[in-house]
């Protein structure tokens, strides 16, 4: 379930790149809480990272980290298997 | 699209308001002052930040010279400078709608929903910083920011760097207005540190309105469909509208549709009548029905000439001779010439009609030219025909 949530939350970050929590939550149909902790848990393991600007708190991949840009490079390609081509 | 088969237009598109034309003609002077203004970010953009004022009536080129200088000197290289327009009007005033749609400029997908104009306007000097960008921000139609945020709102905008001791100096402003009396509601510093440099737009001259417009119809029409006569009176009268290059090239757009529509494979002065009869008021009947029989028939000889000759003016004499046809067919002895003068005092009075002198070549001798401003002329002879029959 958990890695479930984790997965959808990097597919989305993925695709839009830096989004603040709340817009993340909306995004995988998860509570604020829940996915604050998953947050939390990415960025311990280096894969994201967060920036702050005011009261707003961004996630995205963090660039300087192998793992991370592996990560992301491994879902773009998945899910431009998924789409059929233009 | 295509042109349509038979069309005087070539790309229609050249003469939307939104296009910005390739050059500006009579604007050269001040886009070079604008540049001049703006030389220290080429060099040494770090330090400080400019506050340009562009004041001028409707339709003076306001908006195209700041897009065109934006255009300019961004594609210079170099220094990362980028160009944000934004209408203040659009945005109806309002600093925080104004200010979300600057940031997303720069950051597409930043959550701006229950922020502050404030906090956007911090959240966005921070975005620069991380991307290292100059910007230069326009505010067109600047009044309406001042209407609805007050002095409050400009004053931020004004003193972003107070809070910033240090760091570098991110954004100048561009404030494009129509009067500068809408600043007199601004304290007295903010004031003068927008007006220290302004750039002013004279209304255009009848003759750089043809400058413009000729280079319209080269992009806009195809070969030979305008000729010089019908670009002058458009020029003309979007010169007595105030020297306004928008009311010009919309009415060159109109007159070409009336063209078009009319299967015409050149657009006359009488196209540019037609169209502009549809944008200004149309003459009253009223006035039509108060004028005496002879006035009724100078005035239908007008409609005539100009139905039948492809000319935007006549001359005085060229209309005697018109007038004394039609007095034979009605059946009447004509007028005198100082009659005839009078009339035509009288329904240039009424905006009936227009007149102006022209001086001849080597300055002898002065002739008074009629043209119709806004009327087509076969609408007019339609209208006399009708009140003449009643009478
Ligand atoms: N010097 C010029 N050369 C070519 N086109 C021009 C020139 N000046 C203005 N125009 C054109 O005339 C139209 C009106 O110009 P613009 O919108 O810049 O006027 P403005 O001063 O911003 O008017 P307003 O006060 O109503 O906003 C535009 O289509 C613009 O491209
Ligand atoms: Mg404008």
């Amino acid at each position: 379930m958990g890695s479930r949530m984790r997965l959808k939350i990097l597919r989305i970050l993925t695709r839009i790149g830096e989004l603040n929590v709340s817009e993340i939550a909306r995004r995988v149909g998860g509570d604020h809480k829940t996915v604050k902790e998953h947050l939390k848990i990415l960025e311990e393991n280096g894969i994201l990272q967060h920036k702050t600007y005011g009261r707003i708190c961004l996630y995205r991949f963090n660039p300087n980290s192998p793992k991370a840009m592996a990560i992301q490079k491994f879902i773009e390609e998945w899910e431009s298997l998924e789409k059929p081509h233009a | 699209m295509l042109p349509r088969l038979g069309s005087v237009f070539k790309d229609e598109s050249k003469l939307d308001i939104s296009y910005v034309p390739r050059r500006l003609p009579h604007r050269e002077k001040e886009l070079r002052i604008l540049f001049e203004f703006f030389s220290f970010l080429l060099r040494d953009p770090l330090r400080m930040t400019q506050k340009v004022l562009i004041v001028g009536d409707v339709g003076t080129g306001k908006t195209a010279l700041a897009q065109k200088f934006g255009e300019d000197i961004t594609r210079l290289g170099g220094v990362n400078i980028k160009y944000v327009h934004v209408n203040c009007r659009q945005y109806r005033g309002s600093l925080f709608l104004l200010l979300s749609n600057v940031l997303s400029a720069f950051h597409p997908s930043f959550p701006k929903r229950g922020l502050s104009a404030e906090e956007l306007l911090n959240i966005l000097l921070q975005v620069m910083d991380e991307q290292n960008v100059y910007t230069i921000l326009t505010l067109d139609e600047f009044e309406s920011l001042i209407d609805k945020e007050g002095s409050e709102a400009v004053y931020k905008l004004t003193r972003l760097q107070e809070s910033r001791i240090g760091k570098p100096h991110r954004i100048s402003l561009i404030c494009i207005l129509k009067n500068l009396e809408f600043l007199n509601t601004l304290d007295a510093s903010t004031r003068s540190s927008l007006q220290s440099n302004i750039v002013y737009l004279e209304r255009y001259t009848q003759d750089q309105l043809v400058d413009i417009l000729n280079d319209r119809v080269q992009i806009a029409f195809n070969p030979n469909t305008v000729p010089d006569d019908t670009v002058n009176l458009i020029a003309e009268l979007a010169h007595s509208e105030g020297g306004n290059a928008r009311f010009a090239i919309e009415l060159l757009w109109r007159a070409g549709k009336y063209a078009d529509a009319e299967g015409m494979r050149v657009v006359t002065p009488d196209c540019v009548r037609k169209a502009a009869s549809s944008t200004f008021a149309m003459i009253r009947k009223s006035d039509l029905v108060q004028l005496n029989f002879h006035e009724k028939l100078f005035l239908l000889s007008i409609a005539r000439f100009f139905k039948e000759n492809e000319e935007a003016y006549a001359s005085l004499s060229e209309i005697e001779q018109a007038y004394a046809i039609t007095c034979e067919e009605y059946g009447v002895q004509p007028y005198t010439h100082t009659q005839l003068w009078n009339y035509l005092q009288n329904l240039s009075a009424l905006g009936i009609v227009k007149k102006k002198v022209s001086i001849a070549e080597g300055g002898r001798g002065r002739t008074t030219l009629v043209y119709l401003p806004s009327i087509s002329a076969s609408e007019l002879e339609k209208e006399l025909v009708e009140l003449l029959e009643k009478n």
